[in-house]
């Protein structure tokens, strides 16, 4: 970080001529009223812009999302409306060596945490060594003891995830925490990109940014990578049209050329998976599910599941079929075993994790549990089995009530709880349209990682998501976050 | 292909074309009230009975005692087959359910046809759509017709022609056929019983009609300018190279039924629709070279009508997944 600063030219005017910066916060692109030295050049051009320009960018940018469909359904609105994912024009710039240095630290995240599934899932070997409390791991929603000893088709376990990261007052970078099961998102980071080139061509040119268009095709390489059979066919299974992210799953479709099915269109015989269509049925090899693993199967899974195919994890089993992300892998993004990534790190790798992450208590633990109850008014608790931003308590903004509320929650069930101090999420330029002003919001960011048989590989860019709303920490979508676009910088010529 | 998916692209197509109709058969009736000469519900009501909610339009608008007064309320039939949400055949609903099906195969659609879709999906639902209906009506029809001709001439120039468009091409074909028996049958059975037959009424009659069906042009070019009922109803059914043609939709339908479902393939699904469909092609043909007398045409006709709508049934049992 330093040397960003050092780097840093000319203090800043036009469009960031008042940014307000948040204090203990660290700006992803600003410092002392200084663009950071990377983005100097960028910084320069976007505060060329007026306020009328952005309006009016914004605006259209607004409308291409609405009218290609690039929305997401409401629930429980009997109308089906749709809405745009809100989106900040202004983007979220990411340095060369920083990522260079997020991308090593992702990819050995991802090979201790294949090796902590496939481990959990034969030997639990890590649980005999002691190196995580078997109590923890067993004990997890997400571990399913009827996976053990199943191979997955190609050895690959978390084909795709997002790990969320934030960056603390000191510019760290920490994991926030893994997503290992279905994470979503990512066809905003493509969408995203389109627009913003569509904006800013010139800003855009200069910048000399990592493409991220590609992603398609590498999933779809991935997903091919792990058929059982050379010709694969790969389908992408989605609840359907009123499921909140229906959008990407047809997105992903398109762009992998792959048919979209939903579970009535596939039916398994003989331990074979087929698909009905207009000329009977047709094998299929590699199923990209959207769906929850608890709706993949009702003779496995829950049988009131109206979504599920029954007979799909016998077809997984026999090894006829590729399921990404492999059922099971819950046990591993479980909020209560997260604080015990960095031990897998070491122990399935022998190495030192190149990325922090956020100190935790977990609740299972006495000591933990007495310091969590003593100061949960400074605290964020989580429930380690809800998503979404909900199932939270947000200490510092707390009333008595909610606290005494999560006092019994914790003492009832220790092990549905975490919490840890409330970091300072790092702050970006926003454009704020009813002020029509840049203001810092906070913000996170998802990269997306793949893993093939080959390995895993990240995306060069990846979701940033933002607070809005003025003051808030929340940046999940169902809570008024919106995104922006990443830019990942390639290295100086 | 997906069954599923083959059933939302026909049905896909079956809404696009059930929209354009529909606005053309509005904008034709608005066009006609204006200067033919004739009673008010005579230019309406066939406009309701073509939709088959005749029943409906009664029990709700209507209602009861000033029956008379509605059907010869332009604006009444208008609202209903316009904006009526509780109308199954309203371009509301038909736009509705267009975007619907092209939402459930977004990634079947090319990109441009579905921004089309959209976009009209989106104008009907903003301050636009009702502003331009009050103010301009003509263009407000003209709207409706051009993005759905948008949609399907996009999805001819930007998909891949196979399956999914030949099950949309099915589902405007079969759609189309409908309409067209459906608009010929309401409007002889009111113009031949016209009393007393006006020469000058009739061809205005007969010319809004062939508008409504985008019709007229080709028409005037086949009789050389003569209009008559015999000339028109002929032409509708028979004229094997105007695309909207009894005999031309049938044809086309066949065809591409046999791209999707070969004829000698005989293991496939799909062989009881497309025996029906042959079947129907060979009788429409067949009538082709026998005179039309006056009251043949509506039994013509019903047959037709009730075919298309038993080939749909088959269609859906064998091909698009329906129980």
């Amino acid at each position: 970080m330093t040397q960003h600063q050092s780097q840093a030219q000319g203090p800043v005017h036009g469009l960031f001529e008042s940014y307000p910066a948040l204090p203990g916060t660290y700006d992803e692109m600003f410092h002392g009223g200084i663009a950071r030295g990377p983005f100097a050049r960028v910084a320069q051009l976007l505060a060329r812009l007026t306020p009328d320009e952005l309006q009016r960018a914004q605006q259209l940018a607004e409308t291409a999302l609405l009218q290609q469909g690039v929305t997401f359904s409401v629930y429980g609105d009997a109308r089906g409306t749709e809405k745009i994912f809100p989106f900040c024009l202004l983007p979220r710039l990411i340095a060369a060596a920083d990522f260079a240095r997020l991308e090593r630290g992702l990819q050995q995240r991802l090979r201790a945490l294949s090796a902590f599934l496939d481990d959990i899932y034969g030997e639990q070997k890590i649980l005999t060594a002691g190196v995580v409390p078997a109590e923890m791991i067993l004990g997890a929603a997400g571990y399913r003891p009827m996976l053990r000893g199943l191979k997955p088709p190609g050895g690959v376990r978390i084909h795709i995830s997002g790990v969320d990261l934030i960056r603390d007052p000191d510019g760290t970078w920490r994991v926030l925490e893994d997503n290992l099961r279905t994470p979503s998102g990512v066809s905003y980071v493509v969408e995203n990109r389109l627009i913003s080139k569509r904006m800013f061509p010139r800003v855009f040119d200069a910048a000399r940014v990592h493409r991220v268009d590609h992603y398609p095709t590498r999933l779809a390489e991935t997903l091919r990578s792990v058929s059982p059979v050379d010709e694969a066919t790969t389908v992408v299974l989605t609840p359907g049209p009123y499921n909140s992210a229906y959008f990407e799953h047809s997105f992903l479709a398109r762009m992998m050329g792959a048919e979209l099915v939903q579970a009535p269109d596939l039916v398994v015989d003989g331990d074979k998976v087929y698909c009905r269509t207009t000329r009977g049925p047709r094998r299929v090899d590699v199923i990209y599910r959207r769906t929850d693993e608890a709706f993949l199967d009702p003779e496995v899974f829950r049988p009131d599941s109206v979504l599920g195919v029954p007979g799909l994890m016998r077809a997984y089993a026999a090894g006829n079929v590729a399921l990404a992300n492999a059922p099971g892998n819950g046990v591993a993004d479980d909020k209560a075993v997260y604080p015990f990534v960095p031990d897998m790190i070491e122990y399935y790798l022998g190495e030192q994790p190149i990325l922090e992450q956020v100190p935790t208590y977990v609740c299972l633990f006495e000591d933990d549990r007495r310091y969590v109850l003593e100061h949960l008014d400074q605290l964020v608790v989580k429930a380690v089995d809800e998503a979404g931003g909900y199932g939270m308590l947000m200490g510092p903004q707390s009333t008595a009530e909610e606290r005494e509320e999560f006092r019994r929650r914790i003492e009832a069930e220790p092990r549905r709880y975490i919490a840890q101090h409330r970091i300072e999420l790092s702050s970006c330029p926003t454009w704020i349209a009813d002020r029509g002003t840049v203001e810092p919001r906070r913000v996170d960011l998802r990269p997306y990682i793949l893993t093939s048989r080959e390995g895993p590989w990240v995306l060069p860019g990846g979701l940033t998501r933002v607070a809005l709303a003025r003051g808030s920490y929340v940046v999940n979508s169902s809570q008024g976050g919106g995104s922006k676009d990443t830019w990942v910088m390639k290295d100086a010529p | 292909m997906i069954s599923r998916v083959a059933d939302h692209c026909f049905w896909f197509g079956r809404y696009v074309e059930r929209a354009e109709s529909t606005a053309r058969m509005l904008a034709a009736s608005v066009s006609l009230a204006l200067d033919a000469e004739l009673p008010a519900a005579g230019v309406w009501r066939p406009v309701v009975v073509v939709s088959g909610e005749e029943d409906a339009f009664l029990a709700r608008i209507a209602g009861g005692d000033d029956e008379a007064a509605a059907w010869g309320d332009g604006e009444v039939v208008q609202r209903f087959m316009v904006w009526d949400e509780d109308n199954g055949v309203s371009l509301a609903r038909s736009v509705a359910g267009m975007r619907w099906n092209a939402r459930s195969i977004r990634e079947v659609l090319s990109l441009e046809s579905w921004e089309a879709v959209n976009e009209l999906h989106l104008w009907m639902r903003s301050d636009v759509a009702p502003a331009t209906y009050a103010q301009h009506r003509e263009a407000f029809y003209q709207h409706v017709r051009r993005s759905t001709q948008l949609t399907l001439g996009l999805a001819r120039s930007t998909m891949l022609h196979d399956e999914p468009l030949d099950f949309l091409w099915l589902g405007v074909l079969l759609e189309r056929v409908s309409q067209t028996a459906r608009m010929l049958d309401v409007h002889h059975h009111a113009f031949t019983n016209l009393s007393p037959r006006h020469e000058v009424v009739e061809t205005a009659l007969w010319l809004s009609l062939l508008r409504g069906l985008s019709g007229s042009e080709a028409y005037l070019k086949r009789a050389a300018g003569r209009v008559s009922s015999e000339g028109v109803a002929r032409f509708l059914i028979s004229e094997p190279a105007f695309p909207r043609s009894i005999a031309y939709c049938v044809r086309s339908a066949f065809d591409r039924l046999c791209h999707i479902r070969p004829p000698d393939h005989h293991g496939l699904p799909g062989g009881v629709a497309l025996e029906r469909l042959r079947v129907l092609d060979a009788w429409v043909d067949a009538r082709q070279k026998e005179p039309l007398p006056g009251a043949g045409v509506h039994e013509f006709l019903t047959h037709v009508v009730d075919e298309v709508h038993e080939i749909c049934g088959t269609l859906g049992r064998e091909l698009l997944g329906a129980d």
